[in-house]
């Protein structure tokens, strides 16, 4: 079934002039929406406007009923009316697990899945084995991601071998091509080494993307330390374990200056400080997952363990804290913390079950259903939180819909709806908590760096080589 | 006939499947009184003790209880080091299930691993015990000890004292007698409550001399030393000052009143040695090792009617 859908988009891959009818282009920078054709040629968008031509012969008109695409030799025609088109997403949180983990996912595989999932960009975590602690690991993975034609900002280790007791080579990481530090998936527990990790990313002017987590409290938790906790006798994670060190980390940013972004907030004390922090004027930022806005720790009655994730999924009440907060302005970014595990790491007994799960490819879905369609945050508002607010946090230029810049969008049906299958996804791991779930907003279109990186089977693709 | 085909959690009973089980304790408590104490009822029948925890007195239970009702009995004692060779504990169960057995009880360190291995296999299954989360059998046999006891079990208070956090007999045991119409007390330390209490529904006191007077059934929970990642109770010493069950503690007790424990008792620690030499003296009052006589019933009538179920399905 993959394969399929990957010919599919392969046959297609070679053909970079593209002319979209009538789709509503959302621009997240200006904020606005407004129905437009798009020209692209050789992978550049040539004209955005209205009644745009190819130059070709072959009207739209003549497009038999229900069929949206038609393709020659080195043409498409796209008729997206009724679909909306976005940047290309950028997801500054995944892991691709190379090197060391190509079981469970690999560039290859988890850029078809960021695809799938609308995203042209993500930021990658450098909690690898060995971790992305060395100059040749960032230049490696980045020069490996061209092969896919795919945009990979490699984050590096902000402390050797992620041990969080020595500092990287900060300087010389910078210049091999890492977008920021992080010791994701751990939390840098000596305040001292913290405050002049902060002080010497200043002076590159590169952000710390921080996963926050006191380990005295969280050691030998493993879900939201609640009332499921109690009920299911495993231990908790208390919501201060996060808080404590998303208050040090404040105050040592406030001191140094630094630029900090904490990633997978997921308590309502956390955002309630990054608020009032933000107020106060320090350099700081956050994002959130799809599945912590999305589910609360009472999914975990069956001990299903794709539902055990770190940070937990905390109470109700934190959930609707960090809604609120994303309407509130007061989250950057939604991520998806993509984290690729095998089945013999998650069908397992849950004590022993590795913590993650996948999100690439229903970032956009399960963030837009619940944000959107069921809650009250514009397609608009949500698309900035996947697009140019998390670039502006690493300060990256990502493709806009405009001319003389490279193709690089997501067209996107935001009416159809499906229920997510385990066996649709197209990274190599399967552990989706949305599994399941009715989403809407599907993926019809992927445009990554001027070529098609993606196509949705289910569009009525009428496979005609003829003249146009 | 049960309404459940599984029992992993206590709360999984409805109140007929109590009762029920309730009454046929009572017809195999008969049996176990006669000199013959053996019925021919599951003759045929293959069950298998498949504990990855260490226990005695549950398995041995189980396994006379298994014997009583002429049933094939199997121990299955999975050392976890074996399990970390590769084999995972579907295997294990799979392997087993492959010998065509009809019931499997189980015991596991971690909390939930019933309700996984329920998942993916059709062989119906006991809980004895899954890491902090229940031990539904220990509930029925206390709430059956309890019932011979007293007259109705509306308005009993009882007190849970000791290591809440880490047991999973109070979390079956205070729901189980809350759901009877029993007062539920616990007595405990911060150090050893969940953080969030509504679950237990129970009101909460710092010392046993809160409660001992008021209490109809005073039940010690074993210090789970086993369980804690560290050492999170100060002292034996503090332990006996505010939690334990001494001559004098027990002499404010009121007429009546029963204590209980689930076993093995901490000697010194739950109960003092003093009052635990009473037992034969006061077999009315202390009632730790009618528990026991008591489990054996009780896990006959679980085995017999999860069984005959399956056959009137069939």
């Amino acid at each position: 079934m993959i394969d399929n859908k990957k010919i599919n988009a392969g046959k297609l891959s070679g053909i970079n002039n593209i002319l979209i009818k009538s789709v509503n282009i959302i621009d997240p920078v200006e904020e606005k929406e407004y129905r437009s054709d798009i020209l692209i040629e050789n992978g550049i968008i040539k004209t955005v406007g209205t009644d745009l031509k190819t130059g070709s012969s072959v009207d739209f008109e003549e497009f038999s009923e229900g069929s949206r695409i038609k393709f020659a030799n080195d043409l498409i025609l796209f008729d997206a009316s009724g679909y909306h088109a976005s940047p290309g997403f950028f997801d500054m949180h995944v892991h691709l697990r190379e090197p060391g983990d190509e079981d469970e996912e690999d560039l290859e595989s988890g850029t078809s899945a960021a695809l799938r999932g609308g995203i042209t960009s993500v930021a990658c975590m450098p909690n690898t084995n060995p971790p992305l602690d060395r100059d040749f690991l960032i230049k490696d993975i980045k020069n490996r991601a061209l092969m896919y034609g795919f945009n990979v900002y490699p984050v590096a280790a902000a402390t050797k071998g992620l041990e969080g007791i020595e500092m990287t080579e900060m300087g010389i990481l910078k210049d091999s091509g890492a977008a920021a530090f992080s010791d994701d998936g751990k939390c840098i527990q000596n305040a001292k080494l913290m405050y002049e990790i902060m002080k010497y990313s200043k002076i590159f002017e590169m952000p710390l993307i921080l996963h926050e987590e006191e380990y005295s409290f969280s050691s030998s938790g493993m879900v939201h330390d609640g009332y499921y906790s109690a009920v299911l006798g495993l231990d908790g994670i208390p919501s201060l374990a996060e808080e404590i060190i998303v208050a040090r980390d404040i105050m040592l940013a406030e001191k140094t200056g630094a630029q900090i972004h904490i990633t997978h907030v997921s308590s309502k004390g956390s955002v309630e400080l990054i608020k009032k922090a933000k107020e106060e004027g320090v350099n700081i930022t956050c994002d959130v997952t799809p599945h912590h806005l999305y589910f609360d720790d009472s999914c975990l009655k069956d001990y299903n363990t794709n539902f055990k994730v770190n940070p937990p999924l905390r109470s109700s009440k934190d959930r609707q804290a960090i809604i609120e907060s994303v309407k509130a302005g007061v989250i950057d970014a939604i991520a998806s913390d993509h984290a690729p595990h095998l089945e013999t790491e998650k069908n397992i007994p849950f004590s022993e079950a590795a913590n993650g799960v996948i999100g690439m490819e229903t970032l956009f879905k399960a963030a837009y259903t619940l944000l959107c369609k069921k809650g009250s945050l514009s397609a608009v508002k949500l698309i900035k939180l996947l697009t140019k607010s998390p670039s502006k946090i690493l300060n990256i230029n990502t493709g806009k819909i405009s001319p003389d810049s490279m193709a690089d969008f997501v067209i996107l049906d935001l009416e159809r709806e499906s229920v997510i299958r385990k066996q649709d996804f197209f990274s190599r791991s399967s552990n989706s908590a949305f599994i399941g779930e009715k989403l809407a907003g599907e993926t019809v279109l992927t445009v990554c760096n001027g070529k098609i990186g993606f196509i949705n089977n289910n569009v009525n693709l009428e496979k005609e080589t003829g003249k146009f | 006939m049960l309404g459940v085909k599984n029992i992993i959690d206590i709360d999984d009973l409805s109140s007929e499947d109590i009762k029920l089980i309730m009454e046929n304790a009572d017809s195999f408590a008969e049996v176990l009184e006669r000199d013959l104490k053996k019925v021919p009822t599951l003759r045929g029948k293959t069950l298998v003790n498949l504990f990855f925890e260490p226990s005695t007195r549950t398995r041995t239970s189980f396994e006379i209880a298994a014997k009583r009702l002429s049933a094939d009995m199997i121990n299955f004692s999975a050392s976890t080091s074996s399990l970390k060779k590769g084999e995972t504990i579907i295997d294990t169960v799979n392997t087993i299930q492959s010998m065509v057995v009809d019931l499997l009880i189980i015991r596991h360190s971690d909390s939930g691993v019933l309700n996984f291995i329920s998942r993916n296999i059709n062989t119906p299954v006991i809980n004895a015990g899954d890491g902090k989360h229940q031990h539904p059998t220990q509930a029925l046999l206390d709430l059956y000890t309890i019932k011979k006891s007293f007259k109705s079990f509306k308005d009993l208070k009882v007190a849970l004292v000791g290591d809440i956090a880490n047991s999973r007999v109070a979390r079956s045991n205070a729901r189980l007698f809350k759901r009877m119409g029993m007062n539920v007390s616990l007595v405990s330390a911060p150090m050893m409550l969940p953080e969030d209490m509504s679950y237990f529904g129970a009101d909460i006191f710092y010392c046993i001399d809160d409660v001992i007077k008021e209490v109809d059934i005073l039940y010690m929970l074993r210090m789970q030393f086993e369980r804690q990642q560290r050492k999170y109770y100060p002292s034996i010493k503090e332990y006996n000052r505010f939690l334990s069950l001494n001559t004098d503690r027990f002499g404010m007790m009121k007429k009546g009143s029963i204590v209980m424990h689930p076993g093995p008792v901490n000697r010194g620690i739950e109960i003092s040695e003093t009052v635990m030499n009473l037992e034969t003296e006061m077999p009315a009052r202390i009632k730790i090792n009618n528990q026991v006589n008591n489990g054996v019933a009780v896990r006959m009538a679980l085995i017999y009617l999860i069984l005959i179920s399956r056959q009137e399905n069939i």
